[in-house]
């Protein structure tokens, strides 16, 4: 039996072929933005001078390889989530990067040319704390991995342990940092903190000598302490306002020998912890004896050590200067400075280490963005030109988590948004209409003008289009006659106009809040940032940096007003929500532009528990939207007197639903006039047995074509068509599997009516779920057989619609018909959406992101709990395919082919003007734009539509036709001589 | 007695299965995963392997790939020749994934006993507890690149051709057009042949031919019908003048 099934379902996805893309299609109409989040280590491949390859370790647990003359990912290696996948250090030699990976978990070894791994090694439990390479006679062959009560030394090539040793007194000594000159022995600082300092020499065959210093002063070697010159430890303390240095290999007791820095004419800022900043180019030798030190948030001196080990001197003054770094070349060092030239550009200059003098011709202008972060880290490539010059490119993070690599003499090579990488919430907003489209468009809306007019006002809108045209034809020629390469599609705002069917539009991002921890103002920023991205090309149009937004914020992206109400420009607002006190703020703007609006949000001061966003308009053709508080007052956005005044008439219509999570409870308000609420309705979850974890209506702007489907017996089955339906899905408290269940329920929002309840036993999540239309589909963990399962749940009036004229909750009296299907999925899944379109015409289809990148499209078809197990002449009629356990993955079906989409978050499904066309945005790490056609094109030519064969045959058929007229006239007048 | 001995002898090997079952059924049930918590290494495994992409060199694809157990609960990544090893696995059953957006890779499901005795066998999704052994530590072998995109309809002479409809239209026409030069139909003997040949294949000859037939039919029926239509004018008209 069931071999004829499947095969009958094999025969049946042969046929439902709609989604696959062709291979002349790639990069059409679909383009993918890869991100890899904020940069926390990065290092230029200094191996060989003619390399142009940059890594970059980031929070975002990736290691990647970027091309750094285009800015394009190379390769990229993704981690797992959360601590176990943290990068905590990444180190170069060479071929080799070395990473030490969740918090000293792992250690490994990359080959960067090829991009594969050479060795992992698992390391002893403990907290990681540092590492360096260990040298000895010039030879880098061993690298020290210092943990909070351990050091370990391993060989670089294959990774194992050459010794590890336990360090004393682990509980009472904070071990901080590991230092090797590139002689035979290892050096380990701890602290006590503010009473001693201790260095542990280990010499890499065995063996321990343990120094005690008094440092009462010290707090921590971390921060305040840098190794220098031949061994010499250098900290500043802040409340003596002195450095001290301390020789580490001394044989004898050592002691901190203590310069002023009075006595160097330093002083530092009010309030400012001072920092050291110093340089180890190569693991072998000893790092360099010059070093920064800063006084203040853009205050610096380069000082150096002098030969004799304990006197200072101050080799320059940079001041204002942001930010400083070394980098080193062959045998030279530079020093890099960064300095303010005016409020949009930034100046960075190199300057001899040695000596502090300027180099000439070295100066590089880097473009400061009013919109974007200040700078915060400066990564240096330098290399020697032919004459033995220094030149130097440079990478300069700022706190919005951009990179900017910039060139000689300024030129900006590339930029990378990588706050991009963290997308929480998208819209998209419709471009608005040209001028002439406008004008056209114009023409009817106005009546009542009389016939004279309006065939003036006709004549004169054909000739702005006759002109428009002309102008484009011209442009077409003139651009033609122009080299190749010169022609640039730039696409900027102001050119931006809707196209014929709609299909570009402008995507409004909100990025995760990002944190940046400026050493400079001692003060931590927190942000979001917004994007304006054109959908056709991926550019970004516009970006709003958005400060003060608390790292546990969440966000709601609201279209209040789109672009069809011409004059009035469209408007968004940004709900942005404390997660923990609950206090919100609006941000409101203009999507094509970015420009805050300067329509001031209402103030609130209490928390806001829920918002809902009500089709009522103002006389400015913006909806309305209600912000809920923690009193269950109502706020109403915009709140003008007509708004006021249609809700009061609209009250007892106005119902909205509330979730408590953490009590299990689910309750429905309904407004009162004078904008208080009251309570209609509870539901109780008890929150010891299962607890809620999302809840979720149907979109507003769905349509559904057909209100039932036509049965093989040609009876209709009505659709339960109810738009006030929430779809509740809770997960059981208790996790062992034979106990865990997971449980669904449908909630009428108005009346607190439970439709239906499922409970999927021996069951867990995470549960991803869509419901749209008359159907849940969800996704759960089947704990039993260790599977995922995929389950339809379809609601249907029955075969006679109760009102068939409009849709009441209050008026149902019969329950809906539920019918459920439940198949098993192959592979577990991210993410799932339904595709979109215009009028609902089109078949749906599920967009399911899948944990390798993919996204597929699978067919709403499968998932219908009328599939038969047996197949009847009734089924086969009306195309339901039979039931097999098992849903097909094809790779076919994956709309995104091989441009795969690193830990998809969220699928974001806007109609189109054709109603065949769904635009769909994948984003996670990555950002990816296409179109589908759950149905095919149906409504278009398609774009391998054949001219070149239609109209040769029409031609040739034109000829044939006049060649045998011809004929035939001389095949009649030889007969007639006859 | 023979039999029997053979019998017992399966008896002996059903029972050396079923022991074998419980070893393993133990770790069936057991929880998943304890995510999260990072503990000592001392119940935790590593899971190792080799993926192979015929005719690639290693270097084209490693980059892009990486091995993913159960999800993305745990990952590993290749090594430069093709290895890969998954660290700090608990015990557990898992579906263990070579991942790459070039190359097609089977998924194989990975059993480790809580004294970290490893087995791999096939993923059935349907008969869970279903055991085909695979090699350990794993062997997957690419079986070639992803199919992606779907081929285009092309229009070319040989698929015009061979459509049943013109070959069925093309057909006739040339039998038509080159029967009767190469056979020569002025020759009487052979005239004669053909009228035999002809009522060989029409054997009884007061049958009707079917085309005659057919057209005897339907104008008949038109005939008829119109004979009905009127039929209906002609009664519905004295109903009308009754009323």
């Amino acid at each position: 039996m069931s071999k004829p099934t499947s095969l009958f379902v094999i025969f049946f996805s042969l046929f439902i072929m709609s989604e696959a893309v062709f291979e002349d299609q790639v990069g059409k109409f679909d383009w993918r933005q890869q991100y890899v989040g904020k940069t926390l280590f990065a290092h230029f491949d200094s191996h060989s001078q003619s390399s142009n390859k940059l890594f970059l370790a980031t929070d975002k647990n990736i290691f990647a390889s970027f091309n750094s003359r285009t800015g394009d990912l190379l390769w990229r290696h993704v981690d797992k989530v959360g601590p176990e996948g943290t990068i905590d250090i990444l180190v170069l030699h060479g071929q080799d990067a070395l990473m030490v990976v969740g918090g000293g978990r792992l250690l490994r070894s990359w080959d960067t040319n090829m991009g594969g791994l050479n060795w992992e090694a698992v390391l002893d439990t403990g907290s990681f704390q540092a590492a360096c390479f260990v040298a000895i006679q010039d030879t880098v062959k061993h690298v020290a991995v210092l943990k909070k009560a351990a050091i370990s030394l391993h060989y670089l090539t294959n990774g194992h342990q050459k010794w590890v040793e336990n360090l004393p007194d682990s509980d009472t000594v904070q071990y901080q940092a590991v230092y090797s000159g590139g002689e035979v022995e290892v050096y380990v600082l701890g602290v006590v903190p503010n009473s001693h300092l201790t260095i542990i020499a280990y010499s890499l065959e065995d063996g321990e000598i343990i120094k005690s210093v008094e440092a009462p002063w010290l707090s921590s070697v971390e921060s305040s302490c840098v190794v220098i010159g031949q061994g010499v430890l250098m900290c500043v303390d802040p409340a003596t306002l002195a450095l001290y240095t301390l020789p580490i290999q001394a044989e004898e007791a050592p002691q901190f020998n203590q310069i002023l820095l009075q006595s160097l004419d330093l002083e530092v800022s009010l309030g400012f912890q001072p920092v050291l900043v110093s340089s180890q180019p190569h693991p072998a030798r000893s790092p360099i004896s010059e070093f920064f030190l800063q006084l203040g948030p853009d205050h610096h001196v380069l000082l150096q050590l002098n030969a004799d080990g304990y006197t200072i001197a101050a080799l320059r003054d940079f001041q204002p200067a942001f930010l400083v770094s070394f980098a080193t070349t062959g045998e030279k060092t530079v020093a890099v400075v960064m300095t303010p030239k005016n409020e949009t550009a930034c100046d960075i200059n190199l300057f001899s280490a040695d000596s502090g003098r300027r180099l000439l011709d070295t100066t590089v202008i880097f473009p400061l963005d009013l919109n974007g972060g200040k700078p915060f880290k400066l990564y240096v490539h330098a290399f020697l030109k032919k004459d033995d010059s220094v030149d130097y490119r440079v990478l300069v993070q700022t706190q919005d988590h951009a990179l900017t690599f910039i060139q000689q003499p300024g030129r900006v090579v590339w930029t990378r948004e990588e706050a991009l990488a963290d997308v929480v919430t998208m819209e998209m907003v419709d471009l608005p209409l040209t001028g002439t489209q406008a004008e056209l468009e114009g023409e009817f809306g106005k009546k009542a003008d009389g016939l004279f007019p309006m065939v003036l006002k006709r004549l004169s809108s054909q000739v702005i289009l006759l002109q428009a045209w002309l102008a484009h034809l011209w442009k077409l020629f003139y651009e033609a006659r122009k080299p190749h390469g010169q022609v640039k599609n730039e696409v900027t705002i102001e050119t931006l106009s809707r196209d014929e069917f709609n299909l570009q539009k402008m995507m409004v991002m909100v990025t995760a809040s990002g944190k940046c921890w400026s050493r400079q103002s001692l003060f931590i920023f927190v942000w979001s940032q917004l994007f304006g991205i054109d959908s056709k090309s991926g550019s970004i149009l516009w970006k709003h940096y958005l400060e003060n937004v608390q790292p546990n914020a969440v966000f709601k992206l609201i279209v209040q007003r789109t672009t069809a109400h011409f004059p009035h420009p469209p408007q968004c607002t940004l709900l942005i929500k404390d997660k923990d006190t609950g206090l919100a703020s609006l941000h409101v703007f203009n999507p094509i532009f970015g420009r805050k609006s300067h329509i001031a949000p209402p103030a609130l001061p209490r928390p806001i528990l829920q918002s809902l966003l009500l089709p009522v308009i103002d006389q400015d053709y913006a909806k309305v939207l209600l912000l809920v508080d923690d009193q269950y007052k109502v706020t109403a956005f915009p709140s003008t007197k007509n708004v006021l005044q249609q809700l009061q008439e609209m009250a007892s219509s106005i119902f909205f639903y509330l979730i408590r999570s953490d009590q299990g409870n689910l309750s429905g308000f309904r407004l009162r006039k004078d904008l208080s609420t009251e309570r209609i309705w509870e539901v109780v979850l008890p929150t010891e047995v299962q607890k809620i974890v999302a809840v979720n209506g149907k979109r507003p702007n769905e349509h559904v074509h057909s209100q039932g489907r036509v049965m093989g017996d040609r009876s209709v089955l009505y659709k339960y068509l109810n738009p006030n339906l929430l779809a509740v899905v809770t997960e059981s408290t208790d996790a062992h599997p034979e106990r865990a269940f997971v449980g669904v329920f449908l909630v009428d929002g108005v009346t607190g009516r439970i439709i239906h309840e499922a409970v999927q036993r021996k069951a867990r999540g995470p549960v991803h779920f869509v419901h749209s239309e008359n159907w849940v589909v969800y996704e759960y963990w089947n704990t039993k057989s260790r599977r995922n399962e995929f389950s339809v749940l379809e609601l249907f009036e029955g075969t006679e619609l109760y009102n068939s004229t409009v849709f009441s909750s209050l008026d149902r009296p019969h329950l809906p018909q539920v019918l459920q299907q439940t198949y098993i999925f192959p592979s577990p899944i991210t993410t799932m959406e339904a595709t979109l379109t215009e009028k609902g015409i089109t078949s749906r289809h599920l967009l399911v992101g899948l944990p390798s990148g993919a996204i597929l499209s699978l067919p709403k078809m499968f998932l219908d709990p009328r599939r038969p197990e047996v197949v009847t002449e009734h089924s086969r009629e009306e195309n339901l395919i039979p039931y097999a356990p098992e849903m097909p993955i094809r790779t076919e079906w994956f709309i995104n082919y091989n441009q795969t989409v690193a830990r998809v978050k969220g699928i974001y499904t806007a109609p189109s003007g054709l109603e065949s066309t769904c635009l769909v945005v994948a984003y996670g790490l990555d950002i990816y734009q296409t179109r589908v056609y759950p149905s095919k094109q149906f409504d278009v030519l398609k774009d391998d539509y054949d001219y070149v064969l239609i109209s040769s045959v029409l031609f040739a058929l034109f000829f044939a036709t006049m060649i045998s007229k011809r004929l035939a006239q001389v095949k009649l007048l030889n007969r007639a001589w006859r | 007695m023979l039999l029997h001995g053979r019998l017992s002898e399966l008896c002996i090997f059903l029972q050396a299965m079923f022991v074998f079952a419980c070893c393993f059924s133990d770790i069936e049930s057991g929880p998943i995963a304890t995510s999260g918590s990072v503990q000592p290494n001392g119940d935790r495994f590593k899971l190792e392997g080799r993926a192979i992409v015929p005719g690639v060199k290693t270097q084209d694809w490693i980059s892009s790939a990486r091995v993913t157990v159960e999800g993305e609960e745990y990952i590993g990544f290749m090594r430069t020749d093709g290895s890969f090893v998954v660290n700090d696995v608990p015990s557990g059953s898992y579906v263990v994934e070579v991942i790459s957006p070039g190359y097609k890779f089977e998924a194989v499901r990975v059993d480790i006993t809580s004294k970290g005795k490893m087995r791999a066998r096939l993923v059935n999704f349907i008969k869970t507890s279903e055991v085909i052994r695979q090699p350990y530590p794993l062997q997957l072998r690419s079986s070639g690149p992803h199919t992606y995109f779907m081929k285009r309809e092309t229009w070319g002479w040989t698929d015009f051709l061979m459509n049943p409809m013109v070959l069925m239209m093309v057909l006739p026409l040339l039998i038509i057009v080159l029967l009767p030069k190469v056979v020569n139909t002025n020759d009487p003997e052979m005239r004669k042949e053909m009228e035999q040949s002809m009522n060989m294949l029409n054997p009884n000859p007061e049958l009707p031919d079917v085309s005659e037939f057919m057209t005897k039919l339907f104008s008949g029926s038109k005939s008829s019908s119109n004979k009905a239509v009127g039929g209906s004018k002609a009664s519905g008209r004295p109903a009308v003048k009754r009323r």
